[in-house]
């Protein structure tokens, strides 16, 4: 999700001098790519080019991202932005009508294109002439320099869980509405078995799943003094499920209703609690007293990870799962 | 006799709000004591603390107790307070009409009563998130809460025309919050803070990408806050929600948006409210002020007429800009803050007076709505009285406000300031006119047997009308002291 300024982001190329070539190919290859991806994205005439190229250009986001070393938003880039958008768009192009799905596009008036492109263009280039300008300064000095009593050794996760963690609440709290959001639109959507013509789907995900949750309990420790945490963790859980869901799985019966709903609570409610049971016991809201910090932020990660998990999951579903037929998983 | 302390007061009004909408998601029960209660909880809780503001006056809160650069600031204002003040007002009311109103509710429509509360709920804490917040990414989150909460209760409503005007509400929030975030980044990349204080010391008003920054923040609002022109999207959600999803939005959401620019304008980016950015906010204001008035008028649904409404009210509020421009902002600053106040309580008693007009009538055309007569009647008192507010007829808290403004436009010789607002007021005049006019010398006859018409969908409206009408004196009052009953924030 969007994280808050992160420390590690500024200054990318500072400090070692001028880059190697081959680094620069590298980048000049990136963006290159990048780009027709992105125009591909746009114009491909074909509905599941354009998706595909849609994944594509998430993909290589997130390389960006490691380039511009920033892991953790690569991270989460890598598992939102092109695993779990690219399935919900591909589910939506297999519940599209089949006349539809390979359709060609209506082509875009030109007239209508002109004024469009001129301000794309004209825009891009004063934001990138202020762009080149800005000193971009960062928090990264304040937010080492009050490290020690951050409870965490990772910088991200301090300034997500500890120094602005009442933004975090507040994005928790952004993804749990979306859930209740699309919910109350109408019923799962995804109740019908999706028609994936992969017969070895269901035998290599009972192999994989259990890969999946066991990688998202090691980012979720990692988190504390590396790249990791709730959000990439919750994202990898997230495509475990869809992936389970894909291959034919169906929420249990005994997960529907108030345990998948307080599943998706979960997260917000543990970061209510320990913010306003700190208001309570020391006085300030959300102060962690530094002998207890670490445990403290780890409640909240294991529980925001497992939320996160679920609340990705339960978009992919499109609505609240009813009592249907078919057993566990 | 000591009532909680600020701080105190500031945690339970944020977190209240998602917590008991996160308890009532979860239970999938919805035990109406409980959410009025949780309702009720968040009113005294505000009322607690307009009394310590008016006692204490402005005071920050470090949240996690880190300092400034690093950690986020809440800082309570007398503005804010108003605002937060309000919305408890508004989402009282709204509570108790939305439990009346979606009781009678038939078939597979239950599931709405279902959801409103939570949705309610998440708006209500993003709404009181936003009034405390002092910090530019902090105010992005809490912006998000707000808009989400509002385009899934606008959807609610199932017909085909609210699924469409939510779906552009969502396109042209979502709009509005990329470029509030390219214009933070701006910022930030410029001065490595978000806090408003340390950013009002550092900023250069004559940096060019500082100017970016606060234009793509600006851009951002006004999209957000439904000015001509970025107001496209705000007749079709307002006019086609639920009647108490409509009183929320139009009376508390907009006015938020339309809050922060007031906080960033009179604030960190005081220094940049120059001439030129002065008039050019307020010839939009004029825009949105005759073109909303203009439509208004010729509307034949009661709701849209009142959604119009909407557009050209803010418009009058988008004045406060130009005439802050040299002198003294404090009165334009408070009357800009009872503006919304004004706004927000009269708007939505007008909007849930509406929703039982309709109701009642079997009709959305004004043509063939009820008169003045059974229950109808105080749905309709709550009309008139409403309307007194919002043409600003004294004593009402509208009066209190224009009479602001108006005493600023005259002492600094803006007479064509002044000759807009008497039009905006003339058309506010003229459109609330011809629907009383319409409805009440011409009523229909409605439908028999007449829908049953609970004091719930009746008091609500009411009481948030009367509060418009008595609360001028009060706000007048406490201007004629010679104390500001708005101080500028620290800093500015």
């Amino acid at each position: 999700m969007r994280a808050p300024p992160s420390p590690t982001a500024s200054d990318p190329g500072n400090g070692d001098g001028l880059m190697h070539p081959v680094e620069i190919t590298f980048d000049a290859l990136l963006l290159f790519s990048m780009v027709v991806l992105a125009w591909q994205g746009v114009h491909a005439r074909n509905m599941f080019r354009a998706v595909v190229s849609f994944i594509m250009f998430g993909l290589l986001t997130a390389v960006a991202w490691v380039r511009l070393e920033a892991p953790d938003i690569a991270l989460a880039e890598a598992s939102l932005g092109a695993g779990l958008t690219g399935a919900l768009l591909l589910a939506t192009l297999g519940r599209l009508a089949p006349e539809r799905r390979g359709a060609r596009r209506p082509k875009v008036v030109k007239l209508s294109t002109l004024p469009w492109l001129t301000m794309g263009l004209a825009g891009t280039t004063v934001l990138l002439a202020v762009t080149l300008t800005l000193p971009a300064p960062g928090l990264g000095e304040a937010v080492l320099a009050a490290m020690p009593a951050a409870g965490v050794d990772s910088p991200v996760t301090a300034v997500l869980l500890n120094f602005r963690a009442w933004d975090t609440l507040l994005e928790i709290g952004v993804m749990l509405l979306a859930v209740i959001a699309l919910w109350s639109l109408g019923q799962d959507v995804l109740a019908s078995k999706p028609r994936l013509p992969a017969p070895a789907l269901p035998a290599l995900v009972r192999l994989l799943f259990p890969l999946f949750v066991l990688s998202t309990f090691y980012l979720l420790w990692r988190g504390g003094h590396g790249p990791g945490g709730a959000f990439p963790a919750g994202a990898l859980l997230a495509a475990g499920l869809v992936l389970a869901l894909l291959a034919g799985a169906q929420v249990p019966e005994r997960m529907r209703g108030a345990p998948l709903r307080w599943a998706l609570g979960a997260g917000l409610f543990a970061f209510l609690v320990v913010a306003v049971g700190l208001m309570w016991a020391v006085g300030t809201f959300f102060a962690y007293p530094p002998q207890h910090a670490s445990i403290l932020i780890a409640i909240i990660e294991i529980a925001a990870g497992l939320s996160i998990g679920v609340m990705l999951t339960a978009l992919f579903l499109g609505g609240e799962p009813t009592d249907i037929k078919g057993g566990g998983k | 006799m000591s009532l909680p302390s600020t701080a105190m007061l500031v945690v339970i009004l944020v977190t209240l709000p998602l917590a008991a909408a996160t308890l009532l998601f979860a239970s999938g029960r919805q035990p109406r004591t409980l959410t009025l209660a949780a309702a009720l909880l968040l009113t005294f809780a505000a009322l607690a603390l307009g009394f310590n503001v008016h006692l204490e006056g402005v005071s920050v809160h470090r949240i996690g107790g880190w300092a400034a650069p690093l950690g986020i600031h809440w800082q309570v204002t007398p503005s804010g307070t108003v605002m937060l003040l309000v919305t408890a007002l508004v989402g009282l009311a709204g509570a108790v009409y939305g439990a009346g109103y979606f009781l009678h509710r038939p078939g597979p429509e239950g599931r709405m009563a279902r959801v409103f509360m939570p949705l309610w709920l998440f708006a209500w804490g993003g709404l009181n998130a936003l009034f405390v917040a002092a910090d530019l990414f902090n105010l992005y989150v809490a912006l998000e809460v707000m808009t989400l909460a509002s385009v899934a209760l606008v959807a609610l409503s199932a017909r085909r025309m609210a699924l469409q005007a939510a779906m552009r509400y969502l396109l042209a929030g979502l709009f509005g919050s990329m470029i509030y975030l390219l214009g933070v980044a701006l910022l930030y990349g410029q001065y490595g803070v978000l806090d408003f204080d340390a950013l009002a010391a550092m900023l250069d008003v004559e940096d060019a990408g500082s100017r970016a920054g606060a234009v793509a923040l600006t851009v951002g609002l006004l999209a957000k806050a439904a000015i001509f022109p970025l107001h496209f999207w705000l007749p079709g959600a307002h006019g086609r929600a639920e009647p108490p999803v409509s009183a929320l939005l139009s009376g508390l959401v907009v006015a938020a948006a339309f809050y922060l620019l007031l906080r960033l304008w009179f604030g960190p980016l005081a220094g940049m409210l120059t001439f030129g950015a002065g008039t050019l906010l307020g010839v939009l204001g004029a825009g949105a002020l005759l073109w909303g008035g203009v439509l208004a008028l010729l509307q034949r649904r009661l709701k849209m007429l009142v959604a119009y409404s909407t557009v050209s009210q803010f418009g009058f509020a988008m004045l406060v800009f130009p005439l802050a421009i040299s002198g003294n902002r404090e009165p334009v600053l408070a009357g800009g803050t009872l503006l919304l106040a004004n706004h927000a309580l009269a708007k939505a008693a007008l909007f849930l007076a509406a929703g039982t007009l309709v109701r009642a009538s079997g009709s959305e055309r004004i043509g063939q709505l009820v008169g003045f007569s059974g229950r109808a009647r105080w749905a309709w008192l709550a009309v008139i009285l409403a309307s007194a507010a919002l043409i600003g007829l004294p004593p009402t808290l509208g009066f209190s406000a224009k009479w602001l403004l108006l005493q600023t436009a005259v002492s600094q010789g803006a007479w064509w300031w002044l000759g807009i607002m008497l039009a905006g007021t003339l058309l506010t005049f003229a459109y609330l006119g011809r629907l009383l006019e319409l409805a009440l010398l011409d009523p229909a006859p409605g439908p028999s047997p007449p829908p049953v018409l609970t004091p719930a969908l009746l008091v609500p409206a009411l009481l948030l009308a009367l509060l418009a009408c008595a609360s001028g004196v009060w706000a007048f009052d406490f201007e004629l002291d010679g104390e500001t009953f708005v101080r500028l924030e620290p800093g500015s």
